[in-house]
């Protein structure tokens, strides 16, 4: 498929999905459309609209779109098409970094330098434990391993506390765009279009990385120098996210999977699809989480999960069967 | 001129590039040949700047390639290795333009593709290419690179570059090697495993025993049946030409067991 096309399709698929959910108001205990079009808008649900649907849009939009890129980025890097920041401990880090953070109460740019640490300070333990490795799936049994290290600290240490509720467990370890407001959406609207500039100006060495550390240094490229940027890169896009939104698992998964299937791998295209792709399929998980159960509230990572634990398998199996990086 | 000296290379105590000395003139073929574990790959990654000797100089241009940056040394050196690593969903043309992300024109990628005979299957992904398909692919991304290049020498490390192609093809792939080095004055160094392609396209020869360098100099000059017989330990037979001043070697059988 070709790129244009592609993009215009996923904007407009956005925009549908944002109008539908930012329209379904509660009735009772069922969800009704608003007639936003009809411009009949009661007081009650302008502000719902305005002040609670639109800044949670935006964020899961956002973040859809930064787990996307940060996704495509590390796939690449490491040559592992089943790597993905909630993959290779990213996540985990962040989340519990910036866990012990919002505990302390620290000022919100303190926090998301944390989360950072954390994410970088995962991915290192993710990455000195896989060492030596000799195929990819070491890096992500790794990886999966210092999840649930990362991931059973935080609940220790969230029910060790007085207030401590599963709501905040869940939160972090499934991720959520419900508590989203102004003050998240702004900051998500301002970092988005630079942290996805700058990993889309790497792609160049994204698609010499596709053949391996060798292969780019032969090219001309300062391989690990560069490689180090991405990844510095790729974690502050996703520890941004989770220190915000807790861990939203597997859209940096599939979306650069489903964007390099549809117009094939290189980078400059995926950096591209796989954002967009990301920020949609995260809308549409928040409007089900949202939904589904209502008045009840999923979290948002049960949908991504359910997607996108299925689709992991599905990849083991191909990767297992033809290999999706070749060296 | 690419110039090694005394290259010593070890991994875990053990010497897998013993005190090699050579050099690679522009414009000229240079094979290294040896029996499987003689270090001829090591040597290459030493020549490429991808390894460091443990001593012994490497001198690209008069240059150490350890003080040049991934960028500079790109522009002098291009290297196809022995399985170079591709990825499904993109194309051969996507694949060949990584070889010219430096500088190329579009004139320098008609060249490449056409001179590794990659233009019919340009818009064709990886995945869909035979194994000799996309050696091809490889040699054009790296002969993109040469081209791309304002440095007035250049050199073109190539490793088992026909490993996956059949004889024809083979053949063929070397002597469009050799008439692109001399065409463009580029210096090439190919590890190659066929004895016969090597006394038929190469200026220079390299032979390799257990990471010492055994001989080299000219093809005529190394490539003597009875030092041929001693590394490869096996007896052969020399076939010459009647109608062209070509020779070859064929293997008659073992007499002393190879190592």
């Amino acid at each position: 498929m070709r790129l244009a096309p592609l993009v215009m399709l996923l904007t407009a698929a956005t925009i549908v999905t944002a109008v539908i959910a930012l329209c379904l108001a509660p009735d009772g205990d069922t969800l009704q459309l608003m007639p936003l079009i009809s411009g009949k808008l009661s007081a009650i649900d302008r502000q719902l609209l305005l002040e609670l649907r639109l800044p949670r849009q935006l964020l899961a939009f956002c973040a859809g779109a930064l787990l996307a890129a940060s996704g495509a980025a590390i796939q690449a890097r490491f040559q592992n098409p089943l790597s993905e920041p909630g993959l290779v401990g990213i996540s985990g880090g962040a989340a519990l970094a910036a866990a012990f953070a919002l505990q302390w109460m620290l000022p919100s740019p303190l926090v998301s330098v944390l989360a950072f640490s954390g994410g970088i300070g995962g991915l290192l333990l993710t990455w000195l434990m896989s060492r030596r490795a000799a195929n990819g799936e070491r890096l992500i049994l790794a990886g999966i391993a210092v999840n649930a290290i990362f991931g059973s600290l935080l609940t220790l240490r969230i029910v060790t506390l007085p207030d401590g509720s599963l709501r905040t467990i869940t939160f972090w370890l499934m991720g959520s765009f419900a508590n989203a407001d102004w003050a998240q959406a702004r900051l998500f609207l301002l970092l988005t279009p630079p942290l996805l500039a700058l990993l889309y100006r790497e792609w160049r060495l994204l698609n010499a990385l596709q053949l391996g550390l060798q292969s780019a240094f032969h090219l001309g490229f300062d391989a690990r120098g560069g490689g180090l940027r991405i990844v510095l890169l790729a974690a502050l896009a996703a520890s941004l996210v989770v220190s915000n939104c807790g861990m939203v698992a597997f859209i940096g998964l599939m979306a650069p999977h489903l964007a390099r299937q549809l117009v094939g791998s290189h980078a400059r295209r995926v950096l591209i699809a796989a954002p967009l792709l990301g920020g949609w399929l995260a809308l549409l998980a928040d409007t089900a989480a949202h939904a589904l159960l209502y008045p009840a509230e999923l979290p948002v990572g049960v949908i991504t999960s359910l997607a996108g634990a299925p689709f992991f398998l599905w990849l083991l199996w191909k990767n297992g069967k033809e290999g999706g990086w070749h060296a | 001129m690419l110039e090694a000296q005394a290259l010593t290379y070890s991994v875990a105590g053990q010497r897998r590039v013993d005190t090699v000395s050579l050099s690679v003139r522009p414009g000229e073929v240079t094979v290294v040949l040896g029996p499987n574990g003689a270090g001829k790959s090591t040597l290459l990654a030493l020549l490429s700047g991808l390894l460091r000797p443990d001593s012994g100089q490497v001198r690209i241009e008069g240059r150490d390639p350890a003080r040049l940056s991934a960028r500079e040394l790109g522009t002098l050196r291009a290297v196809v290795e022995q399985s170079p690593g591709w990825q499904s969903g993109l194309s051969a043309a996507e694949l060949v333009m990584m070889g010219g992300y430096l500088a190329a024109t579009a004139a320098d990628w008609h060249t490449a593709m056409q001179l590794a005979h990659c233009e019919e299957f340009a818009a064709r992904r990886l995945e869909t290419l035979s194994g000799g398909e996309r050696q091809r692919v490889h040699l054009a991304r790296a002969l993109l690179q040469l081209l791309s290049s304002t440095a007035p020498n250049r050199y073109l490390l190539l490793d088992e570059p026909t490993a996956a192609l059949d004889f024809g093809f083979a053949d063929a792939m070397m002597a469009d090697i050799r008439l692109f080095a001399a065409q463009y004055g580029i210096g090439v160094l190919a590890v190659i495993h066929d004895i016969n392609l090597a006394l038929r396209h190469a200026d220079t020869v390299l032979l390799m025993a257990n990471g010492a360098g055994a001989a080299f100099g000219t093809t005529a000059e190394v490539m003597e049946k009875g030092r041929l017989e001693a590394i490869y330990g096996v007896q052969l037979a020399e076939l010459v030409s009647r109608e062209t001043p070509l020779r070859a070697f064929v293997p008659l059988g073992h007499g002393s067991a190879p190592h």
